[in-house]
């Protein structure tokens, strides 16, 4: 998607939103509630139109798809909206039948629909009587029993407990093993690790589109390493030292280093606090959570947001104090 | 920008066509299954509905409650009998009296329905030449014992005029048999009162019972508020839960949809129309004259019009209590203008239009001639529930390819 806008009335509810999303891949699309993260999926399933900017699914306009097309996507929407009055596996059946899939090669892929997301056991259970993580799951084999080449989740893990999140994900992540391309929207930000990239959303904005790895490396600037020592140390015992970008300290035995390379920083650290008679007890490359890293590039992206403003103010104030 | 869709692009084969609508009929059907309840409701309800009526309506209206004022002097007759036989089931004569302020006020309290005051000078005015005049008066608030209690009046008054004919013929008779001789009482004068008397026979197939009557417009009634509850609500709740999402995603056109709606609520409507109607014949004893082939046939008709008119209201209605609002309207219009209550001939001709427009008006119509009659005496009206069908189903069409294409 290109420069995609969607706007209700005078709400812009996404705005100038570029994403594109590798085949056989997992692009997770992290923002909180009201970010604009649903509407982004139902502007790429068609479910939805777009106010501006364009859109590509399959080679295809989402709001103009042909049959072909959309038998080759599948849509997980937030909501269960199956029927409770059907058990599981006639919901999936009646799933598959709208992909135009006869009776007899349907009942081999509702199967085997269930059995990826564990609901064999359920599958002649009322839709109804299924707990909130089963019905998330039967949803899950709804939109997984066409094999669809491009699946669109929405929310797959909202008010789901941590086992359940964490086999979801293994699903999900076994589905693009196999192949497929995944659209997978949480409001998790921790779930970004299991995505192959990620886009940060906020207020309908991009915020950040990159791997995992990087978005961690662009909120710190470089790699960080935690360094904690036999006793006191100072920052200004790795004066010096070349590659580091910035040194902080939680604890006054701990140093938290921001550097360019770990790998070639990590001796020299090591052998500066050693000339200080510092030995260090543990030395680590420091994993910033996905909280932190969301945290911290909304606040970068507000300060340059607010630096762009006061330089087109200033920009302006000497053109008003001419005119 | 971008708000439109097509649906088009490969054309799906006929089998994939086919797998589709039936996955929406299975499904609607497996939902109704599932809630024995309505299913239950959905059969019983109606044979109970027209078991009740059929055992609880007499159909024999009662006669008006009457008091007679006879003035002092008015050589007429004081027995209640006398007044009664004028109009005979019409008239409940309990008081004679010549106390006129009390009987008016009673009129007034509804103690009485009916007033009937004779002149005081009945006799001196007909030997004058002069007619008199009879009050008669009631006090009713319902239109139907309004238009009775005026043939009550009519039948009365022609009755008594009839009687007092009969009484003069005879004393004239008398008289001239006195002047001229016997030749003259050659016509009795119950024959110049009364010249003719009527010999009726109604040549009806079946005999003209209250039940038998009612029946089929009953069973027309509930075959057609089944069907419009029955689909009102289905797509309306599609809507609420999400699921029009899916199928806009799915490679599932409005076509498909709605034709597998179509599918499952015509087999419901026919499944119950069937048990209903065998009820009705078997149980009720309703006669079948037409045969049960042309019967099907017009509920086949009356279903698919009466599904048309649900699919629209599911497809217009924001939200459930909107989609039964408007079905109990339905009902509402149903019952008043079809002829179920009164005759569509009854109404101004221009809301004779509404009339025709209501599947059941149709319904009601062909199912009486057919299970009464034996055939259907006007078959434009079997064209005009055809019609009726086609037209709301591509209403229904449009409006739904429209949902499906146009994003919120």
């Amino acid at each position: 998607m290109d420069h995609v806008t969607r706007a209700f009335g005078d709400d812009v509810a996404v705005n100038d939103l570029s994403l594109h999303v590798e085949p056989g891949s997992i692009l997770g699309l992290i923002g909180p509630s009201g970010s604009g993260k649903t509407t982004t999926v139902r502007m790429l399933t068609g479910t939805l139109g777009r106010t501006g900017g364009e859109i590509r699914v399959l080679g295809e306009d989402p709001m103009e798809f042909s049959r072909r097309a959309r038998g080759r996507i599948a849509y997980m929407p937030q909501l269960f909206s199956l029927y409770e009055d059907l058990t599981a596996q006639e919901n999936v059946g009646f799933v598959a039948a709208l992909y135009g899939i006869g009776p007899f090669k349907r009942r081999s892929l509702i199967r085997r629909a269930l059995e990826v997301v564990d609901l064999t056991e359920a599958k002649d259970r009322l839709a109804r009587n299924l707990s909130g993580g089963m019905q998330r799951r039967l949803e899950l084999a709804c939109a997984l029993v066409h094999s669809p080449d491009v699946l669109f989740v929405d929310e797959p893990t909202a008010g789901t407990d941590p086992m359940l999140r964490q086999s979801i994900w293994d699903e999900l992540r076994q589905l693009r093993d196999d192949g497929r391309t995944l659209l997978v929207t949480t409001q998790y930000v921790g779930e970004a690790e299991y995505c192959d990239q990620v886009a940060l959303i906020a207020d309908g904005e991009l915020v950040a589109l990159d791997t995992p790895d990087e978005l961690r490396r662009m909120v710190f600037g470089g790699e960080v390493l935690e360094v904690n020592a036999q006793r006191t140390v100072e920052p200004e015992m790795l004066d010096g030292i070349p590659g580091i970008l910035r040194i902080s300290q939680p604890g006054p035995r701990q140093l938290v280093v921001t550097t360019e390379d770990a790998a070639s920083t990590t001796p020299r650290i090591v052998e500066a606090l050693r000339l200080h008679s510092v030995e260090v007890l543990g030395l680590a490359e420091h994993q910033p959570t996905f909280d932190e890293v969301f945290t911290g590039l909304v606040e970068q992206q507000r300060a340059m947001r607010q630096r762009e403003e006061q330089a087109a103010g200033a920009a302006q104030a000497p053109a008003v104090a001419d005119g | 920008m971008a708000e439109r869709r097509r649906t088009g692009g490969v054309r799906p084969s006929l089998g994939q066509t086919f797998v589709r609508m039936a996955s929406f009929t299975g499904k609607e059907l497996r939902e109704v299954v599932r809630r024995p309840g309505v299913l239950a409701s959905l059969i019983l309800g109606p044979f109970l509905i027209m078991f009740l009526f059929g055992i609880g309506y007499t159909g024999v209206r009662a006669p008006f409650i009457t008091e007679i004022v006879i003035p002092e002097g008015v050589a007429l007759p004081r027995e209640a009998e006398y007044y009664a036989d004028l109009a005979p089931g019409r008239l409940d004569v309990r008081e004679i009296t010549a106390d006129r302020e009390g009987a008016e006020q009673r009129l007034r309290s509804r103690e009485i329905d009916l007033l009937i005051v004779a002149p005081e000078n009945a006799t001196s005015e007909l030997r004058a030449g002069r007619q008199t005049t009879i009050r008669v008066a009631w006090n009713q608030v319902d239109p139907v014992y309004d238009q009775l209690a005026g043939l009550a009046t009519t039948i009365l008054v022609s009755s008594l005029n009839a009687e007092i004919v009969e009484q003069a013929a005879e004393e004239g008779i008398s008289f001239a048999a006195g002047e001229i001789g016997s030749a003259v009482t050659n016509v009795p004068p119950e024959v110049i009162a009364r010249p003719t008397t009527a010999e009726t026979e109604n040549v009806s197939l079946s005999p003209p019972l209250v039940l038998s009557f009612f029946g089929p417009a009953v069973f027309a009634l509930v075959i057609q508020h089944l069907a419009v509850t029955l689909t009102a609500l289905s797509m309306v709740r599609e809507r609420l839960s999400g699921q029009m999402d899916r199928f806009r995603v799915a490679p599932v056109s409005s076509m498909e949809l709605l034709v597998g709606k179509y599918m499952a609520y015509a087999v419901l409507s026919l499944v119950v129309a069937a048990v209903v109607g065998a009820l009705l014949v078997l149980v009720l004893n309703v006669p079948l004259l037409g045969g049960p082939l042309i019967f099907a046939g017009i509920v086949l008709l009356l279903t698919f019009a009466s599904l048309g008119v649900g699919l629209l209201i599911s497809l217009v209605a924001d939200s459930e209590r909107q989609a039964v609002q408007l079905s109990m309207l339905m009902l509402l219009a149903s019952v008043f203008f079809s002829g179920f209550v009164l005759p569509v001939t009854d109404f101004a001709g221009w809301t004779q239009y509404i009339s025709y427009a209501l599947p059941v008006t149709h319904g009601i119509a062909t199912l009486q001639d057919t299970m009464l009659g034996g055939e259907v005496s006007q078959p434009w009206m079997l064209l005009a529930l055809l019609g009726i069908g086609v037209v709301l189903y591509v209403g229904s069409l449009l409006r739904l390819r429209r949902i499906l294409r146009t994003a919120d």
